[in-house]
């Protein structure tokens, strides 16, 4: 088994000086992604591959609080709406996290489904926040076209929102969790194995 | 009185088989000014993370030995208590600016903040820092705004806020076109003449051999030798060892044209005398 | 490119401490979510504005609100079609029909959107960031969370122009980044790779820069400048805390508002 398989306890608190300053380059690469992603003009948003990968490097806390300093800083300078969905992000890191670190995302295939995993747990944990603000709505074009079809056939509002939701939250966890998977694959092994933070003490020779 | 003592230095990194530094021994003097060559793995950049405890600290891993800087055994200090004494500069300017301050005078306090200094210490140490790497008139600017060679010595005077009594400089103008490099060279010396001991680790053999007092030879993490620059370059095992000679020196040896001691010139100034009284 | 929308300026706004102006702009949005009479909403509507105009700030506020417009205008229309509790016709046309309930509704949801937003604006743009995260640090919050919030203000802009130059360079090199959905799609990969990799690769170059100074430590650190808190400060702090508290007492204890 490789050094990318056994990492150690995936609940461990990897607040190192490494695993701090790898939260700001995070939200970096969240950043990047959507600018690429719109510059391209791609239907999906690919904002979230920084907090992925920070949940892959450094685990579910890392990961967490990557997502979480993501949507309060975004919200705080350029995005006030994107504030109110901290707890998606946090989810997102968490999730990743923690499958990552158990080894469980061992190939291509695997990572599609924690892709899907991922899309879903997003949408349960946006579903309450927009059914909250704004009645379900979601502010996505086609999302919001279903929701308004739903309702309008006397769907329960909120089973409208989580329809509203997934319907782009899997297709874009999905992408942005495959890519983030080949991204982490191409890293050195030692880089990788300098964030898993062994915990082992300094041995004596 | 040795100010850097270091006695069978151990180390090996994790999830690796060969050590990184094999008993190493050897002390430096207060105020000297050591360079450290070596081929690209000999251990050079690993010896100066365990001068600062980032070995083993960080890396973790194996160590054994002892390395005492200033009176502090580095195994037994955290990197931040042992960064009071003794600073570290890297490669890289870019990456060794923190990005949590907006201009350069903000930059240098970063290091103070975090030590915990009093307020009313902050400007006199952040002022003789800036004056003393020059840099006094860009203490308004982004530290990002700056070239090369100035986000080095920008790095430098970080760490030099901190009144470290030694600075251990792993080859910091690798990354700097000639200009820069003159500039950090020229800071080097300066702070050599205000009484800080210098490590430098560096592949420029020419310009270090200039100014360093010794010189230390490492080859896979073993030292091969540590002498006086002029000393030194005269062995003729160098090569096979991965040290490269200052082009000077192997172009005397080769004119069979030495000093009275036997000893080969270290400048170009100095070979040009030698040579013209050979003819004379 | 500056991640941050803050407005220069020296009126008694900005030299209100950073922490005040937190304290009103969240008893304005909490104020927004318990009260559910659109006077209401529309009165801290109005106080959130106030206080951007008079920070001289209103201007670079109206392209924030210019871009909500298109959402609160979906609020409208969506709740006015649908919402659940819809009975009494407002518009018609033909067999499409706007309900009162669903407009009103549409309207709640539309005033709370801007007061979220003008009051978020009100740190904003009158509060310089660095300011904000230093009176946290000072009251408590880890000197490293203070790092984090900071770096990340540096670190995005310097991203930002990294994805350019790595667009002209693959553009050059015969990458295609328009045409059909497929072709896009692939572009993606090669333009995000090597910018990531290497961002991430320099994770452990500025992890030892922070550590030579000081940063693993995690000490309580001192600061390079003072905090000044004006007095008008403090008395806005109670003024909000107060508003605040009326609130809640109105709409809970006596079902008003």
């Amino acid at each position: 088994m490789s050094d990318k398989e056994k990492r150690g306890n995936p609940w461990a608190l990897r607040f190192t000086t490494l695993g701090i300053v790898l939260i700001p380059v995070a939200v970096g690469i969240n950043y990047v992604g959507k600018l690429f992603a719109s510059v391209l003009k791609l239907p999906l948003w690919l904002d979230s591959i920084g907090t992925i990968l920070a949940g892959m490097l450094a685990g579910p806390w890392i990961g967490a609080i990557s997502g979480a300093v993501n949507n309060a800083i975004f919200g705080i300078t350029v995005d006030p709406i994107s504030f109110w969905y901290l707890i998606t992000s946090i989810a997102i890191g968490l999730v990743v996290g923690y499958f990552a670190f158990t080894g469980w995302v061992s190939n291509i295939g695997r990572a599609a489904v924690l892709g899907i995993i991922v899309g879903a747990v997003a949408a349960v944990v946006s579903t309450p926040i927009n059914v909250i603000l704004w009645q379900g709505q979601t502010g996505n074009v086609w999302g919001d076209a279903l929701y308004t079809v739903l309702v309008g056939n006397n769907w329960p509002v909120w089973l409208a929102s989580f329809l509203d939701e997934v319907v782009v939250d899997i297709p874009d966890k999905l992408a942005s969790v495959i890519i983030g998977f080949l991204i982490f694959k191409a890293l050195p092994n030692r880089l990788v194995g300098l964030f898993s933070g062994s915990g082992k003490d300094v041995e004596s020779i | 009185m040795a100010v850097i003592e270091v006695s069978e230095l151990r180390y090996r990194y994790p999830n690796t088989e060969k050590l990184a530094l094999d008993h190493i021994s050897f002390s430096v003097e207060k105020g000297e000014l050591v360079g450290i060559v070596g081929s690209n793995l000999s251990g050079k950049s690993t010896l100066c993370a365990a001068m600062v405890g980032l070995v083993p600290h960080f890396y973790k891993g194996a160590f054994g030995g002892s390395v005492t800087v200033s009176g502090m055994n580095v195994r037994e200090h955290s990197v931040g208590e042992v960064s009071r004494k003794v600073g570290l500069v890297f490669q890289n300017p870019f990456t060794q600016i923190t990005g949590a301050k907006l201009t350069v005078y903000e930059e240098v306090a970063f290091g103070l903040e975090h030590a915990g200094v009093p307020r009313e210490e902050m400007p006199r140490r952040i002022d003789r820092a800036l004056s003393t790497l020059g840099l006094a008139d860009l203490a308004e600017r982004s530290p990002f705004a700056v070239s090369g060679g100035q986000m080095q010595r920008l790095a430098i005077a970080s760490v030099l806020a901190m009144e470290p009594e030694i600075l251990v400089l792993d080859e910091p103008t690798s990354q700097l076109d000639p200009a820069g490099t003159s500039e950090v060279f020229r800071a080097i010396l300066t702070l050599r003449s205000e009484g800080i001991t210098v490590l430098i680790a560096e592949h420029k053999v020419e310009r270090l051999a200039e100014v360093a007092d010794r010189m230390l030879a490492i080859e896979k993490g073993r030292v091969v030798a540590f002498d006086a620059p002029a000393r030194l370059f005269n062995r003729a095992d160098l090569a096979e060892h991965g040290i490269a000679i200052p082009s000077v020196v192997s172009v005397c040896r080769s004119l069979g044209v030495s000093k009275e001691d036997g000893s080969l010139p270290l400048s170009v100034s100095d070979a040009a005398k030698l040579l013209e009284s050979a003819h004379a | 490119m500056r991640l941050s929308l803050y407005v220069e300026g020296d009126g008694w706004v900005h030299r209100l401490d950073p922490l005040t102006k937190v304290i009103i702009a969240v008893s304005a949005i909490a104020l927004t979510f318990i009260l559910t009479n659109l006077v209401a909403n529309g009165a801290i509507l109005f106080v959130s504005l106030a206080l951007l105009t008079a920070a001289g700030a209103l201007r670079r506020a109206l392209p924030v609100f210019a871009g909500a417009l298109l959402l609160a205008l979906t609020f409208f229309i969506i709740q006015g079609l649908v919402y659940p509790g819809n009975r009494t016709v407002a518009v018609a046309a033909g067999p499409v029909a706007l309900y009162r309930e669903g407009l009103l509704v549409g309207l709640h949801l539309a005033l709370r959107l801007y007061n979220i937003l003008s009051a978020t604006l009100i740190i904003v743009l009158v509060t310089h960031p660095t300011h904000l995260v230093e009176a946290l640090v000072r009251r408590g919050l880890s000197p490293r969370f203070g790092y984090v919030l900071m770096a990340v203000l540096q670190i995005i802009p310097t991203m930002a122009d990294q994805t350019k130059a790595i667009m002209d360079a693959q553009r050059s090199r015969g990458m295609e980044t328009e045409g059909k959905l497929w072709t896009r799609i692939k572009a993606f990969i090669p333009l995000m790779g090597p910018l990531v990799t290497s961002s991430l690769i320099s994770t452990e170059e500025r992890a030892l820069a922070l550590e030579v100074r000081g940063f693993g430590d995690n000490a309580r650190p001192t600061f390079l400048r003072e905090e000044h808190i004006p007095g008008y400060g403090i008395v806005l702090r109670w003024i909000a805390l107060a508003a605040l508290v009326s609130g809640i007492v109105m709409r809970w204890g006596f079902g008003w508002l």
